[in-house]
């Protein structure tokens, strides 16, 4: 079991690890909502070059730009840091012919990696929904411990979580300790 | 702890997703200086306590972000059915009323 | 040695010595033994006193539904756990366990001077008792019942253990590992399903671990068993042992508590002691199975008295003769069993007496093969010996009545008056009991969650009728959740189905009213205790239960319901359905404070919401104040300084030079799109479409009730983009308000809320010298007076940041705040420190943020209103757009109470004699009213002002506006203040240092 403290300037790097689960916070990503009324959403698709899932929790991507559909008017991008601008760029661009939201959020959230053959049991620690529903290559707005995160699902055992800032220690903590709690079960 | 079915994102998901928003079909006046004072009144303040099926307001607050209307038993609890807000009050049958 | 083990018998390791201690002394016991079985072992039946009348007690069952065997049990500082039932908690090597409700000692107790005056303390005697006088009430009898009440002792020290809890979701969850829980598991497992099953045992087996006699499709039952439990393996079932089914709830919600450590050794630190699952399952299968049901006779609850199916349990599972010498009464087939087990290993059966004249002829001939005497038709009327059962009195019965009791030698009884299925669960789901006359027992009838109920617990006696019905339910579970497969049908052989009678309390030649016949043990409530209950008047039986507490102690009337039902209902001259059962409720057994809690303890109790900027503040010995989930830098001492000193020492570092405040916490909302400008315009009271981008505005928010909700500035930052602020502990509230506005009364608005709260760390820097720091550090913007005035926003660089740069002031000096990306909140603040060193920069809390504000009456949501408040009561009217069609709260503010004269308005307080008054305090206009006074407002802010040179405060006082220059009255508890009423500003009321 390794486990290093969550610095306060949320430096990237390995949080906890264990035989069950990892937990690594990643480095920042460029991170925006993006709202709008349906009839808007083909124009910010185009002119963001990136697809926007018409299903609540499906992803798309394009190069290295991300879209995934949090609610009825609502997606997440994600992108390269150094996109920022552009993405700012490219919806400004299409405002007056789709209205829309687009407000960035890098800094709001920080981003945990969960992986490792105990990682669907470590969020069970404290993420009432049944994982089972969230199938690979989605994504979720839920509820983790109280607070409310996005959760993103890359492979069958590996998640990567947004938690708001503040919140994200709190978080790290509970993390750290299902991973030293189910290695001993393992 | 509840199952509440988001109209929304169509999935059944654990009550704590959602947050419990009062009584549905409440509705704002649209010229609210309109209103007498006891119009204003009941709009504000007088809400039905129903024993059998009542008309609530949820919101997936930790999902989609949806305010939507469930119909539910206040005896046994249980959700007999959600819909969008702003869609009329579903018409159950009986075996559904009694639920 | 173990003078009663019976060498090779049962489930524990006879190879594998334990010692333990019970109240100081050791014992060895086996691996695999609990501490009732392993005392039992040693000839102990004496483990505690009743909570009562302290009468010498021993366990009566073999299991978790046992009342009276209660322990203390110790693993180190910290780790003691009181009324744990020896028949669950296992032995390892050092456990430590004392008895209870003894004093001096187990074997010698002076309370049991209760026995002796038991006439004293029949049912409802502290109703009775403790009524006159008054006087006595919390000088006499509270004390008295306080030391009275409650069964063993609290832990004094901290619980050094560790608690864990889990979701689960599955699509079967079987309660229960017997064979009718083995069977549903098996079938269910078989056609594909997620299957989860769950025992509160040690062990997974039930029944079958008590009747190894039993062979089931060809195998001897424990074989049968091990292969059964390697297919569920090899299915994918998650099997889970010493998990307790706690709570069945709404839709199939079952929580289970899982003890992971307290059979240990020496568990791993890092390991939680218990942890709670809640699990969701598709189909939940109930197989809990039937408890053994009590005889109620005078003395039936003298140590070495217990059930029969008990003392079956622990020959089988535990190796142990619970005597030598017994005598079995019952009337019930089931203990006829019990008695040639035991038997037939060596225990003699002094008699069988059985309240039945007909018994099955192989039971009796069976018995007559082993020389056991019987005594069919036959009552028992009392046991003697004081510690432990020396003797039983039985009387043969005539026309139901009790003739001459005659006496037999035994040190124990082994007693079964039936079986009554385990309802609790289903009960928790407010599922319907229908009465069964045959069985004399409620069995599950309508049920309410998508369940299943299988063997014992709905009526089904037997190891084949149990197993077969598990098959079948699990299948029906199975198709349920669409899925078919076969339902396999097995022989059993040697198995013990039997029938029996229900019997109230047993016929007696004695005087009924000195019998001290027990129906629940743990609360020393006796037959008659139900009796004298009816006579009084109690006609329901959840007002019988209340008035004698029959089935209020912690096992929750396992043991003593149906006993109680049954003589209540005789009582009445009711049939049982008529008197009904109390509702059981949640949790199963007893279950710990530490599970429920789980991870929320100590530092992860709650969230601690940190700013950027925290970390600075920590080093720099800043003393913190709870904001709802954030904690805030509340004063920041220097060399000594207390919480006043370091205030005034801020506050005037500010007010004549540059102070330097985290605002960090400051709710945050974006506001973008088309109609932006409409959204607020119909969301806050002021006017929005006449400010220009690049302006901001005080913002105020009314619920439609007129009362204020909220407030901020509001910057505007393009024709349709908002930069709203609102107060630290509104961001959610205010968001989610916005949100329920937009989504269900103005869908027709094309504009879109987004919380950016942490999207940006916030500095304000306010002081005459604020300009003079920025000026040189912000990029792209013109901060004089004339290019960016009081009231504006900008996107600038500062410091080489990306910035939102506010010309806001909640200091009345000039004032900027400062929003940066989170990130560089840190590096923001250590710059604006480093440069600020020339003008004295003092960096200063939410204390002096509170008295600078103060002193120029700018409210706080929350503090000076308080739900009541209307803009015009907090003396902002300016703030509202009246020419506006509509807003929220303005049909509200003309709802005649908020018109009405009279309101609570606010205003300003200096006292005469300038001494601080105390927030919450009430005002007065007549100091020499009469006690109950007539309050006409209360204090809602107090400081010291150092600007002022001496305490302000402000209050909300009814018709305030109209008293200005009056004395009003603030009562103390030593004194009465007399204080002026002024308005609200009383600091550079003009606001000249704003515009510098």
């Amino acid at each position: 079991m390794t486990e290093l403290a969550l610095s306060p300037d949320f430096a990237p790097g390995l949080l906890a690890e264990s035989a069950a689960a990892r937990v690594t916070l990643i480095a920042p990503v460029a991170r925006f909502s993006l709202r709008c009324k349906p009839a808007s959403r083909a124009t910010l698709a185009r002119v963001l070059d990136l697809p926007l899932p018409e299903t609540i929790g499906h992803r798309a991507h394009a190069r290295s730009r991300e879209a995934l559909r949090l609610g009825p008017d609502e997606w997440v991008l994600t992108a390269l840091e150094g996109d920022a601008a552009g993405i700012a760029a490219d919806c400004a661009a299409a405002y007056d012919a789709a209205p829309h939201s687009l407000v960035e959020l890098s800094d709001r959230e920080v981003t945990f990696a969960i992986d490792g053959p105990g990682a669907c049991d470590l969020l069970s620690l404290s993420l009432p929904r049944d994982l089972d529903g969230i199938g690979v290559g989605q994504g979720r707005r839920t509820v983790f411990d109280g607070q409310g995160v996005v959760l993103w699902r890359d492979e069958a055992h590996s998640f990567r979580m947004d938690v708001w800032r503040s919140f994200a220690p709190h978080v790290a903590s509970l993390l750290a300790t299902g991973c030293r709690e189910l290695a001993l079960e393992m | 702890m509840l199952l509440i079915h988001c109209p929304y994102c169509d999935e059944t998901l654990p009550e704590l997703e959602f947050a419990y928003a009062g009584q549905a079909h409440v509705v704002r006046a649209a010229d609210p200086s309109s209103q007498t004072d006891e119009e204003w009144r009941d709009f504000l303040f007088i809400r039905d306590n129903v024993k059998g099926v009542h008309a609530e307001r949820w919101q997936h607050v930790h999902g989609c972000g949806r305010f939507f209307n469930a119909l539910r038993h206040t005896v046994s609890d249980k959700f007999l059915t959600t819909y969008k807000a702003g869609e009329p009050r579903p018409v159950l049958d009986d075996t559904e009323r009694s639920a | 040695m173990n003078p009663y083990r019976v060498y090779g018998k049962g489930r524990i390791d006879h190879r594998a010595p334990v010692s333990f201690t019970f109240d100081g002394k050791t014992y060895e016991g086996r691996r695999g033994d609990t501490v009732a079985s392993a005392l039992l072992a040693n000839g102990v039946h004496l483990m505690g006193r009743s909570f009562k009348y302290h009468r010498p007690r021993g366990p009566v069952s073999a299991g978790s539904e046992e009342p009276n065997a209660l322990i203390g049990t110790k693993r180190g500082t910290g780790r003691y756990e009181p009324n744990t039932r020896a028949t669950v908690q296992e032995i390892y090597p050092g456990l430590k366990t004392n008895s209870q409700n003894t004093y001096p000692s187990l074997k010698f107790d002076l309370g049991a001077v209760n026995d002796a005056a038991y006439m004293l303390f029949s049912a409802g005697f502290y109703y009775k008792t403790f009524m006159w006088p008054k006087s006595f009430w919390d000088k006499v009898y509270e004390p008295f019942i306080r030391e009275a009440a409650g069964l063993g002792r609290s832990p004094t020290e901290r619980d050094p253990d560790h608690y864990a809890s889990r979701y689960h979701h599955t699509d079967v969850l079987v309660v229960g590992t017997g064979p009718a829980g083995i069977a549903a598991a098996l079938s269910a497992a078989r056609t594909g399903l997620r299957v989860t099953l769950v025992d509160e045992n040690a062990e997974a087996g039930g029944t079958l671990l008590s009747e190894p006699q039993a062979v089931i499709d060809g195998a001897p039952a424990w074989d049968w068993l091990e292969a059964q439990l390697a297919e569920l393996k090899a299915l994918g079932v998650r099997v889970m042992t010493r998990t307790t089914a706690i709570g069945y709830y709404h839709q199939n919600m079952v929580a289970l508590c899982e003890k992971l450590t307290d059979h240990l050794d020496a568990p791993d630190p890092d390991m939680p002691r218990e942890r709670m699952w809640r699990v969701r399952a598709g189909q939940v299968i109930l197989a809990q199975g039937a408890l053994e049901k009590p005889l109620v006779f005078d003395g039936n609850d003298r140590p070495g008295v217990m059930l029969a199916g008990a003392a079956q349990t622990y020959l089988h599972r535990y190796g142990v003769l619970v005597g030598k010498r017994a005598v079995v009464a019952t009337s019930h087939d089931s203990a006829w069993y019990a008695s040639f087990d035991l038997h037939d290993e060596g225990c003699e059966i002094a008699a069988i007496v059985d309240t039945r004249a007909d018994l099955r002829a192989d039971l009796v001939e069976a018995a007559a093969a082993r020389g056991i005497e019987m005594h069919l038709n036959h009552s028992v009327s009392g046991t003697d010996g004081r510690l432990r059962v020396k003797s039983i009195r039985i009387n043969r019965m005539r026309d139901g009545k009790a003739a001459f009791g005659r006496r037999i030698f035994c040190d124990c009884v082994l007693m079964s008056g039936g079986w009554t299925p385990s309802l609790h669960l289903f009960s928790h789901t407010m599922g319907k009991l229908a009465w069964n006359d045959d069985l004399t027992a409620f069995l599950p009838d309508v049920k309410t969650e998508a369940c299943q109920i299988a063997g014992a617990g709905r009526g089904l006696w037997g190891i084949e009728a149990a197993l077969n019905d598990g098959f079948a339910m699990g299948a029906a579970a199975a198709e349920a959740l669409g899925k078919s497969g076969a339902t396999p049908t097995l022989g059993v052989t040697h198995d013990r189905t039997g029938t029996g009678v229900t019997q109230i309390e047993l016929p007696t030649d004695r005087s009924p009213s000195s019998a001290r016949a027990f129906v629940d043990y743990q609360n020393d409530v006796t037959a008659k205790d139900l009796r004298l209950a009816v006579r009084e008047g109690m006609r329901s039986i959840e007002h019988v239960k209340r008035y004698t507490t029959n089935g209020m102690a912690t096992d929750q009337g396992k043991m003593s319901n149906i006993n109680g039902l049954n003589i209540a209902a005789d009582a009445l001259g009711k049939p049982q359905p008529q008197v009904g059962l109390t509702t059981f409720r949640p949790p199963y057994t007893p279950t710990t404070f530490g599970a429920f809690a789980g991870y929320h303890k100590g530092g992860h109790f709650e969230v601690t919401r940190k700013t950027p900027i925290d970390g600075w503040a920590e080093k720099n010995g800043a003393v913190y104040e709870p904001v709802s989930l954030w904690r805030r830098a509340w004063y920041f001492p220097q060399n000594g300084e207390d919480m006043d000193q370091a205030v005034a020492r801020e506050c005037r570092a500010t007010r004549e030079s540059l102070g330097i405040f985290d605002a960090s916490t400051l709710g945050k909302i974006e506001v973008v799109g088309p109609d932006a400008v409409e959204f607020m315009n119909r969301m806050y009271t002021n006017p929005w479409t006449k400010l220009a981008p690049g302006r901001a505005r005080y913002g105020l928010l009314l619920g439609d009730d007129g009362f204020i909700r909220d407030d901020g500035v509001i910057g505007r930052m393009s024709q349709d983009r908002f930069h709203v602020t609102t107060t630290t502990g509104g961001a959610a509230r205010v968001l989610n308000m916005m949100e329920d506005y937009l989504q269900t009364e103005w869908g027709d608005l094309q504009v879109w809320l987004t919380s950016t709260t942490e999207q940006w760390a916030t500095i304000a820097l306010n002081g005459p010298n604020a300009r003079k720091l920025l000026e040189p550090l912000t990029e792209g913007l013109d901060l004089s007076d004339e290019a960016f005035p009081h009231m504006s926003v900008a996107e600038c660089t500062i410091a080489g940041l990306p910035a939102r740069l506010f010309r806001i002031s909640f200091t009345g000096e000039l004032g900027f705040e400062v929003n940066v990306p989170a990130r560089h909140g840190r590096a923001l603040w250590e710059t604006l420190m480093d440069a600020g060193a020339q003008y004295d920069i003092c960096p200063y809390g939410t204390e002096t943020m509170h008295v600078l504000r103060a002193e120029k009456g700018y409210i706080i949501v929350g503090q000076d209103t308080d739900g009541t408040v209307t803009p015009y009561d907090a003396g902002i009217g300016w703030a509202v757009g009246k020419a506006k069609p509509d807003f929220v709260g303005k049909r509200g503010l003309a709802r005649p109470d908020l018109v009405a004269p009279g309101r609570k308005q606010l205003v300003g307080l200096l006292t005469e004699d300038h001494s601080k008054l105390e927030e919450g305090a009430q005002i007065v206009r007549d100091p020499k009213e009469a006690v109950p006074m007539t309050m006409v407002g209360h204090v809602t802010s107090s400081y010291d002002s150092v600007a002022m040179g001496r305490p302000i405060a402000l209050a909300l006082l009814a018709g305030g506006h109209d008293l200005m220059g009056e004395i009003v009255h603030i009562p103390m508890p030593d004194r009465i203040i007399a204080a002026k009423v002024t308005g609200t500003v009383f600091y550079d009321p003009d606001n000249t240092r704003l515009k510098l």
